[in-house]
């Protein structure tokens, strides 16, 4: 069994319920965020689009943030899924550097300031204290909401079928643009939406085989919407580089300011 | 105002989509990561030259600089820096794959070796303290002591450059090459640091530490080069940060700090020494604390322009 998502890239509307619905499920703190909307910019005859990717962390098969874990905090279940032991956690980072997706994200003091710094914390958040907690000075990230799907097939749930033990992104999606379901299961939703419709991974050439995988390529249904097909990603990083606004004239051999 | 709240929710997420400096070793707490791999280069490195030179004191702060300067940082560094046990055996199995389990076993173990080497060399190398069988038996005890003690301290000394080599993520430092820059500058780190001990303490041949220096020097020089035109043509993204630190933000520290301080200056001192025949000591001092400077502004310019490649690169998408 290896549960894993597919993302409808044609079907998403950027309505960013996901990332909301994540951030209710987890009680998370304001400045994290486990599943995110990335926005790429493009330019096409003068015409800028902006095309938006939903990503969370890719429940790597093989997985660099596993490997390089000093504590074997970050560890991985027999179904595929990636988790953090926040007790044996030392908050080193090295997994937040290694992931090549960049999915980690440290919970330092200044990132869990409170929903409303300087004022006494909201019944919300005491609560999720409570059912959720954070440590500080642990590393954070998605974990396809492992606690809904144990708790689902303890009560003889189908995760990706059954709303109690589907993660909270996918249940929220008004679009139906995300599909959750057990890879290794020829039949499943996943597994069919990967062959029919040529689901592919993000970085192939990392070889971390994610368990995330998205179909189609156009944003919103919109000609106008779609991103430019002749660009690679040297293309797209002479595009977008702007590392400090230096990059791209750096890559161009301008001198940089 | 709508423009603002657009413009708000595009830098919240751009960043995901373009070349990104890694942040979490050199910003903010971070700079702590920075400090302790300089101390670890320059603690591994004078204790290598020190075990060498057959120089006590010269392994005496090396082993300091490691367990005083290198460990607290680093354990300063952690989210969680009492839990730092759980990184090592038997503890954790993490060893099997994770170079910073692996690093911070060796430097424990170093920190252990490294004592009992300076007692047992402390005691072959003092008059009267033992003499006859005792004396023979010490002798042998820490020759076999330094061999530990050597292996252990090139471990402590080439895991940090392993460890981020490891990171196919930030491809400027995903490259063999890597730990291998460190540790050759380590090592001219630590001839340089040894004449500043000699100076103290006396017991080193100048002149021989001065030609070791020499080539040292020219290889690390030589070693950073290749480094550097390796990851060039490794990928679009290394190429970026090799640009980032030859003409970007970083060069200045490059040119000045690690060019300039770590390798100009004493390799001229040091030829200037070979031609005058003699050694000034002010010269001296100063091609130590140039050299100093040159390992500080080394690590801290391979940390800067690691940079993450874009997490959607678009030849990855199929486009409907």
């Amino acid at each position: 069994m290896r549960w894993g998502m597919v993302i409808d890239l044609v079907k998403c509307t950027r309505c960013h319920a996901c990332v909301a619905a994540c951030r209710v499920e987890h009680f998370l703190p304001l400045h994290v965020t486990w599943v995110k909307l990335i926005a790429l910019e493009t330019e096409t005859s003068g015409i800028a689009e902006i095309s938006t990717y939903p990503v969370r962390c890719n429940q790597c098969q093989d997985a660099p943030c596993v490997e390089v874990c000093p504590t074997e905090a970050s560890h991985q279940r027999d179904d595929g899924i990636v988790m953090i032991d926040h007790d044996k956690c030392i908050g080193c980072r090295y997994c937040v550097i290694a992931c090549p997706y960049q999915n980690r994200t440290f919970l330092s003091k200044d990132k869990n300031p409170g929903y409303f710094p300087g004022y006494e914390k909201t019944r919300f958040e005491k609560k999720g204290e409570e059912l959720y907690f954070h440590q500080v000075g642990t590393t954070q990230k998605c974990n396809f909401c492992a606690e809904r799907i144990d708790a689902g097939q303890e009560k003889g749930l189908i995760p990706g079928v059954d709303w109690d033990a589907t993660p909270a992104c996918v249940n929220t999606c008004q679009a139906r643009a995300l599909t959750f379901g057990d890879l290794d299961d020829p039949e499943s939703a996943v597994s069919r939406l990967i062959r029919e419709r040529g689901g592919i991974q993000l970085q192939e050439e990392y070889e971390t085989d994610p368990s995330v995988f998205y179909i189609d390529g156009k944003i919103g249904g919109k000609a106008s919407n779609i991103a430019p097909e002749s660009e690679t990603t040297g293309y797209h990083i002479r595009h977008l580089s702007t590392v400090e606004e230096n990059a791209k004239k750096l890559l161009s051999g301008e001198k940089a300011k | 105002m709508q423009t603002q709240t657009v413009r708000q929710w595009m830098v919240t997420h751009e960043w995901m989509v373009k070349p990104m400096q890694q942040t979490e070793w050199i910003q903010r707490r971070g700079i702590l990561v920075w400090l302790a791999e300089v101390f670890s280069v320059l603690g591994t490195g004078l204790y290598l030259v020190a075990l060498f030179t057959n120089n006590w004191w010269g392994a005496l702060m090396g082993w300091l600089i490691i367990v005083l300067l290198k460990v607290p940082f680093h354990l300063a560094y952690l989210g969680k820096p009492l839990r730092f046990w759980r990184t090592m055996p038997p503890f954790s199995g993490a060893w099997r794959t994770s170079w910073m389990s692996r690093g911070v076993f060796f430097t424990v173990l170093f920190s252990g070796v490294g004592f009992i080497q300076l007692i047992t060399t402390y005691l072959t190398t003092s008059p009267d303290i033992l003499t006859g069988q005792a004396l023979s038996t010490m002798v042998a005890l820490d020759l076999v002591v330094k061999i530990i003690a050597g292996i252990l301290v090139i471990l402590t000394g080439v895991y940090c450059g392993l460890m981020m080599s490891y990171c196919k993520s930030v491809p400027f430092w995903n490259t063999g090459i890597l730990p291998v820059v460190i540790l050759i500058a380590g090592i001219a780190d630590g001839l340089a640091l040894i004449m500043a001990v000699g100076l103290f303490t006396g017991g080193i041949n100048f002149h021989a530490i001065e030609s070791a220096s020499r080539v040292t020097l020219i290889v690390n020089a030589l070693l950073i080069a290749a480094y550097l035109v390796k990851v060039r043509y490794q990928s679009l993204t290394a190429e970026l940060s090799v640009k980032e630190l030859i003409v970007g933000r970083v060069a200045a520290v490059f040119w000045v700090g690690v060019v300039g301080l770590g390798i100009v200056v004493p390799l001229i001192i040091s030829f200037l020494s070979l031609y005058a025949g003699k050694l000034s000591i002010t010269l001296m001092v100063i091609a130590v604390i140039c050299h100093t400077a040159g390992a500080f502004a080394l690590k801290f310019g391979i940390l800067k322009v690691g940079i993450h490649k874009p997490i959607v690169p678009l030849n990855s998408i199929h486009l409907a």
